[in-house]
């Protein structure tokens, strides 16, 4: 084979089909012999195996939780509520029964965000990182928080809302890994609205001043739905 | 990191229409694809955008998964790139290449990585085998989503020249990795 000769070689055509490298009549004409010869395919997939290893060098960024919203919303519009659950069970039966569920906790037990929250927050540190999603549900008076990052040992994080010029106002202590509703004064609630949620470092407990003692490590503007 | 049965575990509810389950595969995975998404898109609001269509493709063709054969990250993370390299191509076509050029890559940042540690290591000592202007073409190619015209530019060959440089490394990269 000469230097510059093209080399015609299925494993080389079924990287160059799995990297998207072919003109479209190319990746036409390919895919159809993919499907007669299982061999082929078993190529393409071996690239993808393999290809798939070079994500390692990428890092990994969360995405903010505005885009989980959108796509529960595009999926399950008005179709809230576990309706899996209800396959096979006749009408009538079966919207009752949906009612019922909607009113009591899931079987896991977990704690729900908000279902028509009407303030949304993402807390995202200096370098972008999601540290903290927030959502108000207003029917509850309860603010649901989302922690992303758990605190370091020996410390726990504190939830503070800025509101104007005002000092910070604690919300309360975060916990450390799990979504929990933290129930707002009314008078907090009203000063929401385009304020600034922010997280700082405190000792175990809390900050024992009421105002933040430790560095903030995230930061987000309330926004209005 | 989630586990691979679990991953798989959800895939297979997905099909079953577990919306749990779907969220669950959610959570664990969306950092790593958005990350991927982005890694190609470089443009944040639309790499959120392509992160939601990804995410309805993985839950409409979650039945189809294990017929394919992949492991579970490889098919999501197969279906997130390939997305988001049509997209790409569909925005180069309406405005033309330079802005993309121009944009910078992403640095690796210092984490330390993945748990599948001896699979990707192979693949890096393999890529290791290429000299390292072909071994980034190929980098290039899949991890920015750049076509042979992006690629012989970049490395400033002919066309031909770069197709020949490209299959011959993709055979002596296979050949290290299934002798």
């Amino acid at each position: 084979m000469s230097e510059t000769e093209l080399p015609e070689d299925d494993r080389a055509l079924a990287g160059e089909y799995v990297l998207g490298l072919m003109s479209q009549d190319e990746a036409a004409a390919f895919a159809a012999r993919m499907r007669r010869e299982q061999a082929l395919a078993a190529l393409v997939v071996a690239w993808q195996e393999d290809f798939a290893q070079l994500t390692d060098e990428v890092d990994e960024v969360a995405p903010p939780s505005r885009v989980w919203r959108k796509l529960d919303r595009r999926l399950f519009a008005g179709t809230r509520g576990p309706r899996w659950l209800l396959a096979g069970i006749p009408g009538v039966l079966a919207a009752a029964l949906a009612l019922v569920l909607l009113l009591v906790p899931l079987p896991d037990g977990g704690v729900r965000p908000p279902s028509d929250p009407v303030y949304h927050a993402d807390l995202a540190s200096e370098g972008g990182e999601l540290i903290l999603a927030a959502g108000y549900d207003a029917e509850t008076g309860e603010l649901y928080v989302e922690p992303r990052r758990a605190p370091e040992p020996g410390t726990d994080h504190e939830l503070w809302l800025i509101a104007g010029n005002n000092a910070p106002v604690s919300m309360g202590v975060l916990p450390a890994d799990a979504p929990a509703r933290l129930s707002v004064d009314p008078t907090l609630a009203d000063q929401l609205a385009g304020g600034t949620l922010a997280v700082s470092v405190e000792p175990v407990g809390g900050s024992p001043t009421g105002a933040p003692t430790g560095p903030v490590i995230a930061t987000g503007a309330v926004e209005t739905l | 990191m989630a586990t691979r049965e679990e991953i798989d575990g959800w895939i297979a509810r997905c099909a079953l229409g577990d919306r749990g389950a779907f969220q669950s595969l959610y959570d664990h995975t969306s950092a790593k694809l958005f990350g991927v998404t982005l890694r190609v898109l470089k443009d944040r609001s639309e790499a959120e955008d392509a992160l939601q269509d990804i995410y309805v493709k993985v839950w409409r063709n979650a039945k189809r998964y294990s017929s394919g054969g992949a492991s579970p990250m490889t098919w999501l993370i197969t279906i997130a790139r390939n997305h988001a390299i049509d997209r790409l191509r569909a925005r180069r076509d309406t405005e033309g290449d330079d802005a993309i050029a121009a944009m910078p890559d992403r640095a690796p940042g210092p984490e330390a990585r993945a748990v599948a540690a001896s699979e990707a290591r192979r693949v890096e000592e393999c890529f290791d085998t290429l000299e390292p202007d072909r071994a980034q073409a190929v980098r290039r190619a899949y991890l920015d989503g750049e076509t042979y015209a992006d690629l012989a530019r970049h490395f400033e060959v002919p066309l031909n020249t770069m197709r020949t440089w490209l299959r011959r490394s993709l055979i002596k990269l296979k050949e290290c990795l299934e002798p």
